[in-house]
């Protein structure tokens, strides 16, 4: 089944529900508990009441026979929120081989969509950006909303430059559930920038994830002696040379690399290298990891 | 360092293209978009870095193969001086030993003066030694040796030929193309200049030859000769014999001489001229006691000066029966034979005898009586003298049938053999004539186009011509004058008539001189002139005469002049001394030849010292020649300039580094080939 996690096979699948269906059925064996705790039928455990617990749920029944004042927890299946932040910078547009950027994220976020909606009964939500949001699509569970994702994903072309700044304070305001809020981003910034423009999400309760997607031509460009490049985003033109590229970039981008990683593991957030020419598993099996961890 | 081409240096630009291709092109890369330059650092190749080429060993060969390819163009070459750097020379060494050098004591005045430079010569210089005379014999080899240019130089014998200057550069300059060494010439001659050819470009002589003139002639002197000799080859009347002797004189005062007439050594007449100052003056003898046979004659003068050798002249004459042709024509044809026999006649002191005869009385004639047999315009001839006539032709005769307004009614040519095709009677078509057309000059009886000007042709036939020679054309290209070999003999067929209806020939003074040659031909007697040349090519046997057939040559000294292997297959041999050459020619017949001097050599005249001066290129007020101090350095006259082929001797050597750069070129090609083969293996394996 692997063969159908392979970006190269999926380029040639159009639709991205088709893509995302191709991707769960054939990494997800069988439905499995949601990993988040709430307030459902099925028993979980009890634990002692605390102040400022909510008095509704105390088991009055133990209390009857014990005296002593009970929560009773249930094991929830469908109480997630995922957010899914897709960077439409114009950078995202570039690629070497079949897949670009764009096109690997849109497969990996229509994947998990499908996988919350259908097989989590998870909410979930799109937020498009650039230097700013351009599109938004508020979490939900409601009929269609996999089809709104999906449109929202075909819909975000990339273009302009990337900003975290904007995207992140727009949605702090919108945001008011605590939930799994995924970035998919090739994050050319300055890695504490990116930190603490996405920290805050953090700091409400978000697990989150930061999916770094690369050309592999990015990790290591194949250049003449001397070449000219032009920054996607900015246009500006550069003269390189072979030995540079050879060396030092390839040194500072794996700096740039590890200083993000570092930076997202100290402020609590995990973080994921995706490079386009391999499989979207690493990313599912991510994804499902965290949602296992999460409460 | 010089270039004999050097505008072809401007090929040497081409260098830009390859470091066009290195610097430049390498340079200007199509732009390529990434994702984000966030990483990277403007790092263009630095001035030091372009000019630290990758592939510097491929463009540096590229270059040196541009350059060295304009260079080979533009001929490079090093002067250097001959007498620093190139210790070698060659001298040529040349003798004339022309008639003219028969005078006094030249020719050991000039063997005396050769060996002379020859003990001068340094040893590493070569020395090669040539006589001059018509042509140029090479005596030696160029050699360092001392003995054999010495031996080679004692050995030249007086010659009789006429010394050519021009033939001597031509062999100079082909020597000198030859030879990578500067050539010294050393010509010791009387300088005459009767040697010189018509135009003085053919003197000149190339760069790296320089010219030392060695006069041995000294003063001019008087000189006096028996200049010509018109006598008859063949005569049958020794009583109308006419012979004229022509005695000229070269720089001489007007004098009296005796001219003595000799056959067979025997003196016969002798008579005493007044020659005039440096003039001509003509003696005739008018009648001649001749034996038959052939006789060696002689005409001789008294004149006491320098050049004996040419108070003689030779010449050959003939005593013989008077040969009978057969004239045969119709009895109404009373024209035909009444012109053809009077330009025989006319032919100058003619041997021949004519007998005519009409058709009707040939019954009884034997044609193998007559030397020639003419077949004016018969309708037919007898049966029985037909067949006679045939078989005369086949064992060697001759006939020349003449197609007229009778002969042409039939359908068949006599004796010639084939179909007349046609007959053109011009008179009624809009020309009214034809004119002659072309002549073969290398046919014997055609004569020179120009004589047949003005004859007109109102009737001729139109015949099968092949198989057959022609030798004269109308201009509608009807052949008139043919020859066809017929057994061992010969059949020439004049495809009008003798008569002056078919055309006007017979009035014209050509018709003589036509039948002269014609019957001169038919009877074989394509006799030479009385006297030839010494030089002269005297031809033993003709094309058609097979090679194999004996031939002898007797020269004056009687020796035989041809080996056994030559004798059976040279077709010519050349008259290299004055006096009779006995010959048996391959046609069996025996022949005397008198071969004399070209009287141009009597003329002792040398040349002009400007003339000599501008031969060597150098200044006539130098004193030109070396040797004794003759006209040429003791004449005036402002210096003219040297001519571009006649140049100054040179002081350098021109060596050229053509082969160097070429060589060069290969090799750098090679390497670039296999070094450029090399970097593009290393691309292709370059992730």
């Amino acid at each position: 089944m692997s063969r159908f996690l392979d970006p190269a096979v999926l380029a040639a699948i159009s639709g991205l529900d088709l893509v995302a269906k191709t991707v769960v059925d054939g990494f997800v064996a069988g439905l499995h508990r949601s990993a988040d705790l709430g307030f459902s039928q099925e028993f979980a455990e009890y634990r002692a009441y605390t102040p400022g617990d909510d008095l509704r749920h105390v088991d009055w029944n133990v209390f009857a026979r014990a005296e002593r004042m009970y929560l009773k927890r249930y094991r929830g299946e469908t109480n997630s929120l995922l957010t899914l932040l897709l960077d439409a910078s114009n950078s995202m547009n570039f690629n070497s081989h079949a897949v670009a950027k764009m096109s690997y994220a849109r497969y990996l976020a229509a994947a998990m969509f499908y996988l919350a909606i259908r097989k989590q009964r998870d909410a979930a939500g799109l937020l498009v950006f650039d230097d700013e949001v351009r599109d938004y699509i508020r979490p939900s569970t409601r009929q269609g909303q996999l089809q709104r994702l999906f449109a929202g994903l075909e819909g975000a072309e990339p273009r302009a430059r990337t900003s975290f700044d904007a995207p992140m304070q727009h949605l702090q305001a919108f945001l008011k559930r605590r939930g799994i809020v995924v970035i998919f981003s090739d994050f050319y910034a300055k890695p504490d920038e990116i930190i603490r423009a996405i920290e805050p999400l953090r700091f409400h309760g978000n697990e989150i994830v930061l999916f770094h997607i690369l050309d592999p031509r990015e990790i290591k460009p194949e250049l003449g002696s001397s070449s000219v490049l032009v920054d996607l985003e900015t246009d500006i033109r550069l003269e390189v040379n072979a030995d540079y590229v050879a060396r030092e970039y390839q040194e500072k981008i794996a700096s740039h690399i590890e200083a993000l990683r570092d930076g997202a593991q100290r402020a609590g957030m995990s973080y994921q290298l995706l490079i386009t020419d391999r499989p979207l598993d690493g990313a599912l099996r991510e994804y499902l990891t965290i949602r296992l961890q999460g409460r | 360092m010089g270039f004999l081409a050097p505008a072809f240096l401007f090929g040497a630009l081409a260098v830009g293209v390859p470091l066009y291709l290195h610097l430049l092109r390498r340079n200007t890369s199509t732009p390529m978009p990434f994702s984000s330059l966030m990483f990277f650092e403007r790092r263009p190749q630095s001035a030091v870095q372009r000019r630290r080429l990758r592939y510097w060993l491929l463009l540096a060969l590229r270059l040196a193969v541009l350059l060295l390819l304009a260079l080979a163009f533009a001929e490079p070459y090093v002067s250097r001086s001959i007498a620093g750097i190139v210790p070698e020379k060659l001298m040529l060494l040349v003798v004339d030993d022309s008639f003219s050098m028969r005078a006094g004591t030249r020719l050991d005045e000039a063997k005396r003066q050769a060996l002379a430079v020859l003990d001068r010569r340094r040893s590493s210089d070569r020395a090669q030694v040539l006589a001059l005379g018509a042509q140029v014999h090479l005596l030696t080899q160029p050699t360092q040796d001392k003995r054999s240019p010495r031996e080679a130089v004692e050995s030249i014998q007086p010659g009789d030929s006429r010394g050519s200057f021009g033939t001597l550069a031509t062999v100079v300059r082909s020597i000198a193309d030859s030879e990578k060494v500067p050539v010294e010439v050393h010509l010791f001659s009387d300088l005459q200049r009767t040697g010189m050819p018509p135009s003085f470009a053919e003197m000149a002589l190339p760069g790296s030859v320089s010219l030392q003139l060695h006069d041995v002639g000294g003063p001019p002197a008087p000189n006096w000769t028996v200049e010509s000799v018109a006598a008859p080859r063949q005569v049958w009347d020794p009583r109308t014999v006419h012979i004229q002797a022509v005695v000229a004189g070269y720089g001489t005062p007007a004098a009296m001489r005796t001219v003595s007439f000799a056959i067979n050594g025997k003196t016969v007449s002798t008579q005493r001229v007044n020659v005039p100052a440096s003039g001509r003056a003509t003696v005739e003898l008018d009648s001649l006691d001749l034996p038959y046979g052939l006789s060696r004659g002689s005409v001789r003068i008294d004149s006491a000066d320098a050049l004996a050798a040419d108070d003689e002249l030779l010449y050959v004459i003939e005593r013989s029966d008077r040969k009978r042709g057969l004239f045969v024509y119709q009895p109404a044809d009373t024209r035909s034979a009444l012109y053809f026999g009077s330009a025989l006649t006319a032919a100058a002191q003619s041997s021949v005898a004519l007998d005519k005869v009409t058709v009707d009385r040939l019954a009884d004639t034997d044609p193998t009586q007559y030397s020639f047999v003419v077949i004016s315009d018969v309708e037919s001839l007898p049966a029985g003298f037909a067949d006679r006539l045939l078989q005369y032709i086949k064992r060697g005769g001759s006939a020349l049938v003449a197609l007229g307004t009778v002969a042409g009614q039939q359908k068949q040519i006599p004796l010639f053999g084939g179909d007349i095709l046609s007959l053109h009677n011009y008179s009624r078509e809009s020309e009214r004539f034809a004119a002659v057309g072309e002549a073969s000059t290398t046919y014997p009886a055609a004569g020179s186009p120009e004589e047949w000007e003005g004859v007109r042709f109102f009737y001729a036939a139109t015949v099968d011509e092949r198989g057959a020679r022609v030798g004269v054309r109308l201009q509608d290209r009807t052949p008139l004058l043919l020859e066809k070999a017929i057994g061992e003999g010969r059949v020439v067929l004049f495809t009008s008539g003798f008569d002056n209806l078919t055309n006007d020939l017979p009035l014209r003074p050509v018709f003589v001189a036509f039948v002269e040659r014609a019957v001169r031909y038919l009877t074989g007697g394509e006799v030479e002139s009385s006297s030839r040349r010494v030089d002269e090519l005297l031809q033993l046997r003709t094309q058609r005469e097979a090679a194999g057939v004996g031939v002898e040559v007797i020269d004056p000294s009687g020796q035989r002049g041809l080996t056994l292997h030559d004798s059976a297959s040279a077709q010519t041999y050349p008259l290299s001394r004055t006096g009779f050459y006995e010959v048996r020619l391959a046609n069996g017949r025996h022949d005397l030849v008198a071969a004399n001097p070209d009287r141009r050599e009597s003329d002792l005249t040398p040349m002009a010292s400007d003339v000599l001066a501008l031969w060597r290129g150098g200044n006539a007020s130098e004193g030109a020649v070396a040797g004794a101090p003759g006209p040429a350095s003791a004449a005036p006259g402002a210096p003219p300039p040297p001519l571009s082929g006649a140049a100054p001797p040179p002081s350098t050597l021109k060596s050229s580094l053509w082969w160097y750069a070429i060589s060069g070129l290969l090799i750098l090609a090679l390497a670039e080939s296999l070094i450029g083969s090399g970097y593009l293996g290393t691309l292709r394996d370059e992730p």
